[in-house]
């Protein structure tokens, strides 16, 4: 991501006292989210509603009549109507059905069985899909803005993790359109958590590292940006999409019920809130569950959670070895996200990185304060301040070539807009049509990255092979979205496609391979892949296990029984005695390769049972 | 409107030759997409819109070929009608590629080393000294006229620009070992 001021000699306009124009800056949260604007003195605020809460709960609940609740009245009805709340869209956006098999014990909806390539969840109110509930909350925030600014809004930033990839934020543009908004651009969290603080605003002449660390409800990450002559660039992202808040709240809940004997686990888990906000404060607080009473003092809190804090700072860690930086180089560190208050944590982040980290802003209003200030330089209400952000696309931009190996065209971290063309040429005599497989991420074979889409160039004039000149244009604009057209350059045949994803082409699971995709960039992951792949063959076999144990007697004769028995036994033994981990990668697929058709005849029978509303989560066991 | 005929060099201000002045082509690339970015076209039209989406893409595109000391000398042998792919097009210098195999085998060969770190940071100096001279080859190939040769130097970059991912990533791999 890239940010410069630039103020031109001589074009400064004489500020005539100007007409406002009403943007404002909008965080779409995994748990909360808010909007924020600059008001008349040019000081960025959240908004709050009526209740003067500016955090609106990312929880949307579709009722009967067709209407819907957003925010906390939602989410407190999240439990009596479980169906039909929504919460934690944002982990569903640009998501297919392929893509959320490993997030199925975590979500308790419906998914229906479509031909659409969109994921549809059930609710009385009917099917919907994660752009439509995030637009609803895109809508409940405009119209805040739009009460307290007393007017249309002219454009909106809206911010956005900083590995999402092209789907995820097409994803969340359509959100915003479905929502009537007009979308300025779209901003890294982590670089509107950087603005918010005016970091920008230094000395732009030296190189600035910037950490932002940035731990949420439910979710961790942690990005690494250089600020350099005015380019803010992504240099690496890591974190951890299962950590959050809620792990510490849980830390203090099992404390509770062992030490109350009470099995209330619902009312143990609101007092562990309540107790876990009030540490923030004092050393002691007293601990209530019915008629039980007891103390937690920080220090115990402390040690309860050091594993988790500690399991942040390897991902710190391990981002900083990926951006080939060490801490010493690193000259600010930007908290982020409402558990960063947890002493604890500060001061943990502190000695790691040697330097106290920036606390002063809200750690939950931040990259809403940042996304707000640069939609208003954007609305042009900053005539004098000529801020520009450039930002760099996340992750590599290819095409498939022979072999199923990905051709990389665009690098991650080139700075974008970008246009860049490659030409490719036909391999057969006569060849009259190519496919054109648009892929994104890290890895060189086709399955391990994310397909983008897919489309045919027809009528090529008949040639010899190698003879025709087929150039591949990509245009990735400013929000890291990508078009991609196709030219046969003698005849001038032309083929073009705005992106949008295509899902469900394969099963592999994709749950982490963004964050996957940067790690295994570098070498030295080597171990953790390894410690991966034991666990995926462990799943693989004991997915295994349990369905042949639920219906092989059903649905397999001796002869496959003993296929699969034998596949079982080679690939225990590679899991095992393997160190390699292409090597047990390569087992896994073996094995799947041979459970192939059982797969296919359990998942024919399941879809029956798919259709008549089962969760997904009883439908990704037959499929793993 | 940004003239895209224009070299790449001329476009930031810059003389056409090897070696550059980067902190001018990075006050020009500034200047640049302060003039032409997206974001300065927010209430234009949508043809206006795609033109600063284009404008700027090839002010990136030129950017990142200047920045790269091998796409930069590509690019200046492009410049003198010498237009190749060096995906395809590789060097055929059999005591250079010898040479290459005997690099490579030594960093395979790095963590049987008596001390791997030692070894490896020798290993990457000798690797970057190598790549140094191939740039200074460049340059007085170029001068001298002999295209062929200046071409063969740039294909011989390429090779070193992946020996130096390698040697970084095994530095990397050692670190973290012995963490």
């Amino acid at each position: 991501m890239a940010l410069f001021q630039i103020s031109e000699p001589g074009e400064t306009a004489p500020t005539e006292p100007q007409e406002k124009q009403l943007a404002a800056g909008i965080d779409l949260g995994t748990t909360n989210s808010l909007v924020a604007t600059v008001d008349n003195e040019g000081v960025a605020e959240t908004l709050p509603d009526e209740q003067g809460e500016s955090l609106l709960p990312s929880v949307v609940r579709y009722l009967e009549n067709g209407q819907t609740e957003v925010g906390t009245a939602a989410k407190n009805s999240q439990l009596n109507d479980i169906d039909n709340t929504i919460s934690s869209a944002k982990r569903l956006l640009g998501r297919g059905i392929g893509d959320i098999k490993t997030l199925a014990g975590s979500l308790p909806y419906k998914f229906s069985d479509s031909d659409s390539s969109v994921l549809h969840i059930q609710t009385v109110g009917g099917e919907v899909t994660a752009i439509e509930v995030s637009a609803e909350i895109l809508k409940t925030l405009k119209n805040r803005a739009e009460d307290a600014l007393d007017g249309p809004l002219k454009g909106v930033v809206i911010t956005v993790p900083a590995y999402f990839d092209d789907a995820q934020r097409q994803a969340t543009k359509d959100a915003a359109r479905l929502a009537d908004l007009n979308v300025f651009r779209l901003l890294n969290e982590p670089t509107a958590a950087a603005v918010a603080y005016g970091l920008d605003q230094k000395d732009t002449l030296e190189e600035r590292i910037i950490a932002v660390y940035d731990l949420g409800g439910g979710t961790f990450d942690i990005s690494i940006l250089k600020l350099n002559k005015g380019v803010f660039e992504v240099m690496a992202t890591g974190g951890d999409s299962a950590l959050g808040g809620d792990d510490f709240d849980h830390a203090i809940a099992t404390w509770i019920l062992q030490e109350s004997g009470s099995d209330l686990t619902h009312h143990a888990m609101s007092e562990a809130r309540r107790v876990k906000e009030a540490l923030t404060n004092d050393d002691q607080v007293s601990v209530n569950l019915e008629n039980w009473q007891g103390t937690l003092s920080l220090a115990q809190f402390n040690e309860m959670v050091a594993s988790l804090v500690k399991k942040t700072l390897l991902a710190c860690r391990r981002a900083l070895r990926d951006a080939d930086l060490s801490k010493e180089q690193v000259h600010d560190v930007v908290m982020v996200g409402g558990s960063t208050r947890m002493p604890i944590i500060r001061e943990k982040v502190g000695e790691f990185f040697d330097k106290p980290p920036l606390v002063d802003i809200d750690p939950d209003k931040v990259v809403a304060i940042g996304a707000a200030l640069q939609a208003d330089v954007l609305a042009g209400n900053k005539p004098d301040e000529e801020m520009l952000l450039l930002d760099v696309i996340p992750l590599s931009l290819g095409l498939e070539t022979y072999g199923g190996l990905v051709e990389k065209v665009i690098a991650r971290n080139t700075t974008i807009p970008i246009t860049r063309a490659q030409e490719f040429t036909t391999f057969k005599d006569n060849q009259t049509a190519m496919t054109v497989h648009v892929l994104q991420g890290e890895r060189e074979t086709v399955e391990e990255n994310r397909s983008l889409a897919k489309f045919a160039l027809k009528a090529i004039p008949p040639m010899v092979a190698g003879a025709a000149r087929i150039k591949v244009t990509f245009q990735v604009d400013a929000d890291g979205l990508l078009n991609v057209e196709a030219e046969e350059e003698t005849t001038g045949v032309k083929s073009n496609v705005d992106v949008k994803p295509s899902y469900g082409l394969r099963d592999t699971e994709i749950e982490g391979m963004i964050r996957d995709s940067m790690d295994n960039a570098q070498a030295d992951m080597e171990a953790r892949r390894l410690r991966e792949q034991r666990v995926e063959a462990d799943r693989t076999l004991e997915a295994l296990d349990s369905a042949m144990k639920s219906d092989s007697d059903k649905m397999l004769n001796n002869d496959e029984i003993k296929l699969l028995l034998e596949a079982r036994t080679e690939l225990k033994n590679i899991k095992d005695n393997s160190e390699d981990s292409a090597e047990v990668k390569a087992a896994i697929k073996h094995m799947e390769k041979v459970a192939e058709f059982y797969v296919a005849r359990r998942m024919n029978d399941n879809v029956k049972t798919a259709m008549q509303g089962q969760s997904v989560s009883d439908f990704a066991d037959t499929d793993n | 409107m940004l003239d895209f005929k224009q070299s790449y060099f001329k476009l930031f201000g810059l003389p056409e030759t090897f070696e550059i002045d980067f902190a001018k082509l990075g006050f020009a690339f500034r200047e640049l997409q302060a003039k032409y970015h997206p974001d300065r076209f927010i209430n234009a039209d949508d043809k206006e819109r795609l033109v600063a989406v284009q404008t700027t893409g090839l002010i990136n595109e030129a950017n990142e070929t200047l920045k790269s000391s091998r796409l930069r000398a590509r690019y200046l042998l492009k410049l003198v009608g010498v237009d190749f792919d060096d995906e395809i097009d590789t060097t055929s210098d059999g005591a250079f590629l010898m040479h290459q195999m005997e690099i490579r085998e030594a960093l395979e060969e790095v963590g049987s080393a008596q001390d791997p770190l030692a070894r490896i940071d020798d290993l990457a100096q000798e690797i970057s000294g190598e790549a140094d001279a191939l740039k200074d080859d460049f340059v007085d190939q170029m001068e001298a006229g002999n295209l062929d040769a200046a071409k063969e130097a740039v294909l011989k970059m390429k090779f070193f620009e992946r020996l130096c991912q390698e040697s970084r990533q095994i530095t990397e791999k050692l670190e973290d070992d012995l963490f």
